[in-house]
């Protein structure tokens, strides 16, 4: 067995600290600062934190997905030993009227109640919490509050939301989305029509919700959690506790995993009550179960489309339903149906477009954020409308596609035009070219792996081959008009660096890019990253690939101040300005290399701070027909699944994703790629694998067992064809966010492939088994 | 408590019949994590390695220690002498699990989707349970299906299990590459001494189900004296005539009686479609 030593020591010969140098600056790819620790298991999570003399906090969870609750009697948990303090709706501060309404918060509405008040509106929303001195104790005390609940119907099926009584004081409706442009009556001599729908995915994150939180003698509160957004989760805690947002300090804990935001408010919003009513540290962590039913998942959607196009193939007119189950609250509700709405068409030029769309309120597990959200569900219709369109017409899938590929400067339905590189038809061009991989045919000897796995039943004469083609796009940062912003600071003292920003690192390698920005910009190799918490300045939340260019250029700008500060005296010194001088490896040298000194020596005994704000450039709401320039930039990505499908078991194996990314520069390349394959197997695993499924309102399959994740078997070979690198001029070094458009795309291909080995339509994802039987 | 021998293990259980024995824990904890369960106190029967490993006795039959842990079942020398079974020990998880869950501990969990119980069911083998001062011998059938169950007291030591010398396969539908719980499974062994094919379908009943009948029918098309060729034509009607036999009209389906006036329900023909797929494919193996 290879001890953890070994490993330590591999990977860091692997990081370059024995032999070759570090890589260095951007464009290189150097190591996470936490691989190591994260493969020794010795990175402290959330869940490891500890405090002299804490309690532990358990939460009581609705058992029915719609209910009315005519009591609540916490008595007898009280009563238990052990037990130092139960909270419900009636301990956070009054609603408007005067009565508990459960301080409720949420990122874009404020409709989700931190306790339920008077009525439960999903399986498994919190009523109650206890905080004991042992978590059985708590857990138990948990099991002895009554209470009285008047079960009401539950409304789950999202068609049924627009008809049905009021879930919730605002309606059930969260948006309605129309977009309109073009001629109205245009037709084409083809029409294909569809209906698709999505299934519930969960970000399911390898780390269960867990924190601590801290009682501080102002009569505040520190929360210790894997949070991704630490100064809006300070903000909303505060609102719903009635403090001022100083008296909350948020303290970011190493993010076991974040595809979404990582806290929910109502577990940090009642851990931090509990410890103000205790006086006491009080940490909690969810079951697994528990994280499935609070945390907010993918919007099931169902969408019907209808394209017309010329004999040629070219797109007429669009017309399309767009539905989304947003579950029991809003959360993002509303952004995601404007995404899924303005990429209706997907990356393809189409003059005469019209959609309605809309995200409505059901008794369903409450919906939110997750890589693509919206973009994911329109690009798996309009990519299988291609397919359709492509079959009828008799043309090859990536023919049909490269007819209709957007490109720079073309309009999206929206009216607003695509000023950033959109090299869709390049894309395409690369996943076609790459060669395929080898059938089972070609090479007999090898031990194929065969749809069902090692071991399984699959048997290689009824086995069929599919090969699929998707391209998709996803927005970047905030869109219609949300203020984006970050801010970062950047010190130099001695020869190394420090970088203070709030931005947190999730995984997706902020902070070894923030790295290797200082590296490329002051030409210092120890760039320190200090851990974020809620009092450093604004930052935003790790969400839509926006810290690449808003962190990342807030720390760029920061670290051009500090160069400027250092390169002055300097500059005076050799009598020209700071302008010719330039810093590589690690030496300042003038424009004619004749005059220079290392810097080290241009550094010693100096202490340089500058802080730095990066804004892009504003956007504007959509209006009342859809039409507006709500988007910062679009980042593009295509595909190529190759699948085994079983036609008699329905068993499917992806063999193989090729990929074609538009990243406009690629800052770390390493980093990309797996940022890439990340993106590949959560897609991959929304196509085959991953559904969350209710039965009336109820999770049927709350854990890792039944809730099924890609494992190392079913994540297919990702093969990266081309990661193109056009500029896009208005971002931060140009470079586009990458870890989206992966996932948005692959479950596209993946049925496109299905489609092409089995004959079958695939209108619904994940594909199940019986989808696929082509007998 | 942590006893070294057998009759240690069973006079612990004698003393506390609360107890429950723990061997590779993998069902166990994930009931204890989840506040199913409770236990008064455990039994580990981690130190007892004479039920790691396995003897034979009167030539024709293998007896199999509860402690034999599936990857243990996986390795060469094993699956040469139950070849089922070991492929059943393979598909059972990953890694992690197959190197501490033990065949006893999958008997006991006695799990619809347990990936040994058809095999066992198949080579109709027998599982003693012992208890302080005796023993008895129950076909594991019984045990599954709650026809003679473990009694307070008594610690599942051993299984014995026939040995054919002759072809067996286990497969199993997951719609999944990775290791995942069966929709469903199938055994299927052959036994030339008595001319009989024996066929378990596990994962689509609380136990697994035997297609006596159709057993019996294949048997017969069998050309045991030569080289066990058979009409693959046969092979296919097996197929049919398992999955009609294993999976009733109403699966699925909510109210029985309106379920069977109209014929077999849709969740019914799908599985009935993996279970003929599967016993078609097996039958085919093993008869290769």
């Amino acid at each position: 067995m290879t001890s953890p030593t070994d490993i330590g020591a591999a990977l860091q010969q692997d990081g370059g600290e024995g032999g070759a140098p570090e890589p260095f600056g951007l464009g290189s790819s150097p190591l996470r600062s936490d691989a190591l620790p994260k493969a020794l298991g010795i990175y402290p999570y959330a869940a490891d934190l500890w405090a002299e003399g804490l309690l532990w906090g358990a939460v009581l969870r609705s058992p029915h997905p719609h209910a009315r609750i005519r009591g609540i009697d916490t008595s007898a948990a009280l009563a238990l030993p052990g037990v130092h303090a139960v909270v419900t709706a009636a301990d956070l501060p009054p609603g408007p009227d005067g009565g508990p309404d459960g301080a409720p918060a949420g990122p874009i509405v404020a409709d989700r109640p931190v306790l339920a008040a008077g009525v439960v509106r999903h399986h498994g929303e919190p009523i109650a919490a206890v905080a004991a001195d042992h978590p059985d104790t708590a857990r138990l005390a948990v099991g002895l509050i009554a209470v009285d609940y008047e079960p009401l119907e539950a409304v789950t099926d999202p068609e049924q939301a627009f008809t049905a009584p009021a879930l919730h004081p605002d309606g059930n409706l969260f948006r309605h989305l129309p977009l309109r442009t073009g001629d109205p009556d245009a037709v084409g001599e083809i029409v294909v029509e569809g209906l698709y729908q999505v299934g519930r995915q969960d970000p399911a994150p390898l780390g269960a919700e867990a924190g601590l939180a801290v009682p501080r003698p102002d009569g505040g509160v520190e929360l210790h959690l894997s949070s991704t957004d630490p100064h809006g989760d300070r903000d909303r805690t505060a609102a719903c506790l009635g403090l001022e947002p100083d008296r909350v300090r948020l303290v970011v804990t190493g993010v076991p995993g974040a595809t979404t935001d990582r806290e929910d408010i109502s577990f940090q919003v009642t851990l931090a009550l509990l410890a103000l009513r205790t006086g006491r540290p009080v940490k909690m962590t969810l079951t697994r179960e528990e994280s499935f039913q609070t945390h907010t998942s993918r919007h099931p959607a169902l969408l019907r489309y209808r394209h017309h196009a010329d004999a040629e193939g070219t797109l007429v007119k669009v017309e399309a339903q767009i539905l989304l189950d947003g579950g029991a609250y809003a959360d993002v509700s509303a952004e995601a149906l404007a995404a899924a709405t303005a990429f209706s068409v997907g990356p393809y030029v189409c003059p005469n477009v019209f959609v309605d769309a809309w995200a409505v309120r059901t008794n369903n597990p409450p919906a939110g954020r997750m890589r693509g959200e919206g973009a994911l569900q329109a690009c798996f219709a309009y990519e299988s409308q291609l397919d359709q369109l492509a079959a009828r017409l008799g043309v090859d899938p990536v023919e049909i596609r490269r007819r209709n590929a957007m490109a720079t400067g073309d309009p999206m339905p929206t009216g607003q035009a695509v000023t950033c590189p959109a090299p869709v038809g390049a894309l395409l061009e690369a996943v076609a070219a790459e060669p395929l991989p080898a059938l089972p045919v070609d090479d007999p000897d090898a031990e194929w792996l065969l749809p069902g796995g090692p071991g399984g039943a699959g048997d290689p004469a009824a086995v069929r081959r599919g090969i699929g083609y998707a391209v998709g796009m996803v927005h970047m940062l905030g869109a219609e008009g949300e203020d984006e912003v970050s801010t970062a600071t950047v010190r130099v003292s001695g020869d190394h660096a420090t970088v203070i920003c709030a931005a947190v690192d999730s995984g997706q390698g902020f902070a070894t890019l923030a790295r290797q920005i200082v590296q490329t910009v002051l030409g210092v190799s120890e760039v320190y990253i200090a851990p974020a918490d809620s009092d450093q300045s604004i930052a935003g939340p790790s969400a839509r690939g926006r810290h690449t260019w808003v962190s990342g250029g807030a720390v760029e700008r920061a670290a051009l101040m500090v160069r400027h500060q250092l390169l002055q005296p300097i500059a005076a010194n050799f009598g020209m300005s700071v302008e010719l001088l330039q810093i590589a490896d690690g030496k300042i040298t003038s424009y004619d290399g004749v005059l220079g000194m290392p810097v080290a020596e241009a550094l010693e005994g100096k202490e340089l701070w500058a802080t730095a704000q990066c804004r892009p450039h504003p956007t504007e709401p959509l209006d009342e027909s859809g039409q507006g320039d709500a988007f910062v930039s679009i980042a593009f990505c295509a595909m190529r699944a190759v699948v085994d499908v079983d036609i008699e078991l329905g068993a499917v194996r992806v063999v193989e994703m090729t990929v074609a990314q538009d990243v406009g520069r690629a800052l770390n390349p390493r980093q990309i790629e797996d940022r890439i394959e990340a993106g590949v197997a959560q897609g991959v695993g929304l196509a085959l694998l991953e559904d969350l499924r209710t039965e009336g309102g109820v999770l049927q399959n709350p854990s890792l067992t039944g809730y099924r994740l890609p494992t190392a078997l079913d994540t297919p070979e990702v093969r990266i064809a081309a990661l193109l690198e056009e500029r896009d001029v208005v971002a931060t070094f140009g470079a586009k966010a990458v870890s989206a458009v992966p996932a948005v795309v692959a479950p596209a291909a993946v049925a496109a492939a299905v489609r092409a080995a089995t004959g079958l339509p695939v209108g619904r994802l994940p594909i199940r088994p019986e989808d696929a039987v082509a007998v | 408590m942590l006893p070294a021998s057998l009759d240690e293990a069973v006079d612990a259980l004698a003393a506390t019949p609360a107890a429950v024995p723990v061997a590779g824990a993998t069902d166990l904890m994930e009931a204890v994590n989840a506040g199913r369960l409770r236990p008064a106190a455990l039994v580990g029967l981690g130190r007892i390695t004479e039920l790691r490993g396995w003897r034979y006795e009167d030539g024709g039959t293998a007896v199999l220690g509860a402690g034999l842990t599936h990857a243990r079942m996986d390795r060469p020398d094993f699956a040469a002498l139950i070849p089922a079974l070991a492929d059943a020990a393979r598909t059972a998880g990953p890694p992690q699990v197959r190197n501490v869950g033990t065949l006893g501990g999958n008997i006991v969990t006695a799990a619809p989707a347990g990936d040994t119980l058809p095999v066992l069911t198949a080579l109709e083998a027998s599982v003693t349970l012992a208890r302080a001062g005796a023993s008895r011998e129950v076909p594991v059938s019984h045990l599954l299906t709650g026809l003679d169950p473990v009694r307070p007291g008594e610690l599942l030591t051993w299984v014995r299990v026939p040995l054919l010398h002759a072809p067996q396969v286990f497969l199993k539908a997951t719609g999944r590459s990775g290791p995942a719980r069966a929709t469903a499974s199938v055994a299927l062994v052959l036994d030339p001494a008595r001319r009989a094919v024996r066929c378990a379908v596990g994962a689509v009943a609380p136990v697994p189900l035997r297609p006596l009948e159709a057993e019996a029918w294949v048997a017969g098309c069998i050309d045991w004296d030569g080289s066990r060729e058979i009409d693959p034509a046969a092979t296919a009607a097996f197929g049919e005539y398992v999955a009609a036999a294993c999976v009733p009209d109403s699966y699925g389906a909510e109210g029985a009686w309106e379920a069977v006036t109209e014929g077999p329900s849709a969740a019914a023909v799908r599985l009935r479609r993996t279970v003929s797929v599967l016993a078609r494919r097996a039958l085919g193996r093993a008869l290769k």
